[in-house]
């Protein structure tokens, strides 16, 4: 593994901030820290920079053990949520601050800057101050000042919350293919499942300092590991309830019985999670026959019109449902009676202490 | 019509308050002035133009020796005032904690003692610890004690505003601490420090309560303006209140037409930048 934490924790007074994190990052791999705020990831990520030293536990950074090293010689890079840009030079002096440390001759430096400036599209704004630019200029100068250095790691601390919608996924898009051409690790901290999705190789689900799940993207929101990160990664309807005398089904305490995909002790209670897309809907008429083993007669509360697919709000006895649909579905309105129906094997489902029953 | 009235008036009023103001600040000032070129100087009206008492004022080495003396104590008071006081606030700013309120009272606790009484106590410390005689160094000892105070709170409100994770990304960026000082940090904290320093200069230079018990035998400008009031107010009082006044005039001046033709900034103001 390129970058190795090996039992990191960080502790502040009684709290343990991040806690017995063991993880190893690839070569050339895009890694995010997923978690709600105060879950402890951007203290991780400052560890690995240096500004944070570790109560206990090693970081390994090209085989060679950094935990002792100052950031200024560990040769990562940062970008942060702030920018942080230096307020007083200017957009080339900032992008070539991190080559003038390196002590460059100054015809690589303006090279160097030279290519950043233009892979980034910020030509004709080197002349600027941080403040004469917009939030988008600001981000990818700061993403540029990251990459310019060439450094061994770019770690980035939310980078893009600060920025609108559209240009957020723009800068998704550039920020991975950047990653990719330059074949070195992003370590991505950020909250926000969406980002995390789109562009990381490997996703690790932060909560309370410990590192809940490390795996694929497609694995933590398809099979997800813990209740948390059901919870947390994709729009779920949860429900609570214990498994039937015969162990193949769950009377959920809202007082509906769902059918389970493998057998489970009778008895068990359990929780059980439904991705807002694995919900299909029909109308309740019965024109449509292609049900599945699971169906829950709801009416449409609200319909929420999001372009390529629509939300509904489903009324389902005292509680609501949440259901995503295609727009190249059939659309149904607002108060239309519906089924909602699932296949069992589109439950996630576990133990109250949120692990998968063994 | 009312309406338009009562605006109207309410602007003379502003207009006549405006000037009161200024006459009440500068009216001793222009009678001073005034006095200071005339041959008739304790009522110069209508003056009856000279410039003697600034020959008289030139002329006597006293005066000299004095502005000389002040200058050192003002410069060596501030200098080391500044210097404290920065460093002071940093502590107070990156690491005191919780006990930051604390540290900040005990710092600034100077100010409630009079300054008679820091004189008379610097005197005996100086003298019996010390074993400091009445000089110039003993003088900018004790000025620098509530030049410190007035100093972090002048720094303090500058460097309140300073965010202090630039200091992080320049140091991720390959700058040692020290590069990370003297390329980032001093650089946009320097108004706040020359700020400190000019105001700590002014109140050392003119200080005549403290510095009256350990100057010993040593004359200042305050000092030996206070020991001539003894035989009355003598025209040369007159010319060197002037001359200090112009000084600063144009100093106000140089750094006003500085500012307005953009050849000195002063400084960049972190929420200035967040324009857009």
């Amino acid at each position: 593994m390129y970058i190795t934490l090996d039992g990191v924790s960080r502790q502040y007074d009684s709290v343990w901030a991040v806690d017995r994190v063991t993880m190893g990052i690839g070569k050339s791999e895009f890694v995010s820290l997923l978690g709600p705020s105060g879950s402890g990831k951007t203290t991780l990520l400052r560890i690995i920079a240096g500004l944070e030293k570790p109560t206990t536990g090693r970081v390994l950074i090209d085989g060679e053990d950094v935990t002792d090293l100052p950031p200024h010689r560990r040769g990562v890079a940062m970008v942060f949520q702030e920018f942080l840009l230096f307020p007083h030079r200017t957009v080339f002096e900032n992008l070539a601050f991190p080559l003038r440390m390196l002590k460059l001759p100054a015809a690589e430096i303006t090279e160097r800057v030279a290519w950043v400036v233009g892979i980034l599209s910020l030509g004709g704004l080197e002349k600027r101050y941080p403040n004469q630019l917009s939030g988008g200029q600001q981000q990818r100068v700061a993403l540029g000042r990251g990459l310019v250095g060439r450094p061994k790691a770019l770690l980035l601390d939310e980078p893009l919350a600060n920025l609108d919608r559209e240009l957020r996924q723009e800068m998704e898009v550039e920020i991975r293919r950047h990653q990719s051409a330059l074949g070195i690790p992003f370590i991505y901290v950020t909250h926000n499942q969406e980002e995390a999705l789109s562009m990381s190789d490997r996703i690790a689900v932060v909560r309370k300092g410990r590192i809940e799940d490390f795996a694929a993207r497609t694995d933590i929101y398809d099979r997800p590991k813990t209740a948390f990160i059901a919870q947390f990664v994709g729009r779920s309807n949860r429900f609570e309830g214990t498994v039937g005398a015969g162990g193949r089904s769950v009377a959920t305490r809202c007082g509906t019985t769902l059918a389970l995909p493998a057998p489970l002790d009778p008895a068990r209670a359990v929780q059980l999670f439904i991705k807002n897309e694995k919900l299909r809907l029909a109308p309740a008429d019965g024109t449509d026959a292609s049900h599945g083993a699971n169906r829950l007669a709801c009416t449409v509360k609200d319909v929420i019109l999001r372009g390529a697919y629509a939300d509904y709000i489903l009324a389902f006895g005292d509680r609501e449902l949440n259901a995503s649909r295609p727009r190249s579905e059939r659309a149904f309105l607002s108060g239309e009676a519906v089924i909602a129906h699932l296949n069992p094997e589109d439950i996630d489902l576990y133990d109250t202490d949120g692990e998968r029953p063994s | 019509m009312r309406g338009t009235f009562s605006k109207i008036l309410g602007k003379y009023a502003l207009l006549a308050t405006l000037i009161i103001s200024y006459l009440f600040l500068y009216l001793p000032i222009l009678h001073i002035g005034l006095g200071s070129f005339a041959r008739n100087h304790t009522f110069p009206y209508p003056p009856r133009w000279t410039l003697d008492t600034f020959g008289r004022l030139f002329a006597n080495s006293l005066y000299q020796t004095a502005f000389f003396n002040s200058l050192v104590l003002g410069l060596g008071a501030a200098a080391l005032a500044t210097l404290l006081a920065a460093a002071a606030t940093l502590g107070l700013m990156r690491h005191a904690g919780r006990r930051a309120g604390l540290y900040l009272t005990l710092f600034v606790a100077p100010l409630f003692v009079a300054e008679v009484l820091i004189g008379i106590a610097s005197l005996i410390f100086n003298g019996l610890v010390l074993e400091l005689q009445g000089n110039l160094v003993s003088a900018i000892l004790a000025n620098a004690v509530h030049c410190f105070s007035y100093a972090l709170l002048i720094m303090a409100t500058q460097l309140y505003r300073y965010d202090w994770r630039l200091d992080d990304a320049a140091m991720v960026f390959g700058a040692s601490p020290a590069r990370t000082f003297f390329e980032v940090t001093l650089p946009l904290i320097w108004p706040g420090l020359l700020g400190a320093f000019v105001v700590t200069f002014i109140m050392a230079f003119n200080n005549l309560e403290i510095s009256f018990y350990l100057l010993g035998a040593t004359p200042t400008l305050p000092s030996v303006a206070w020991g001539a009031l003894r035989y009355g107010v003598k025209p040369e009082l007159y010319a060197l209140a002037t001359a200090v006044n112009l000084v600063v005039i144009l100093g106000l001046g140089l750094m006003f037409v500085l500012m307005l033709t953009g050849t000195a900034t002063f400084g960049h103001r972190p929420e200035r930048e967040r324009a857009v």
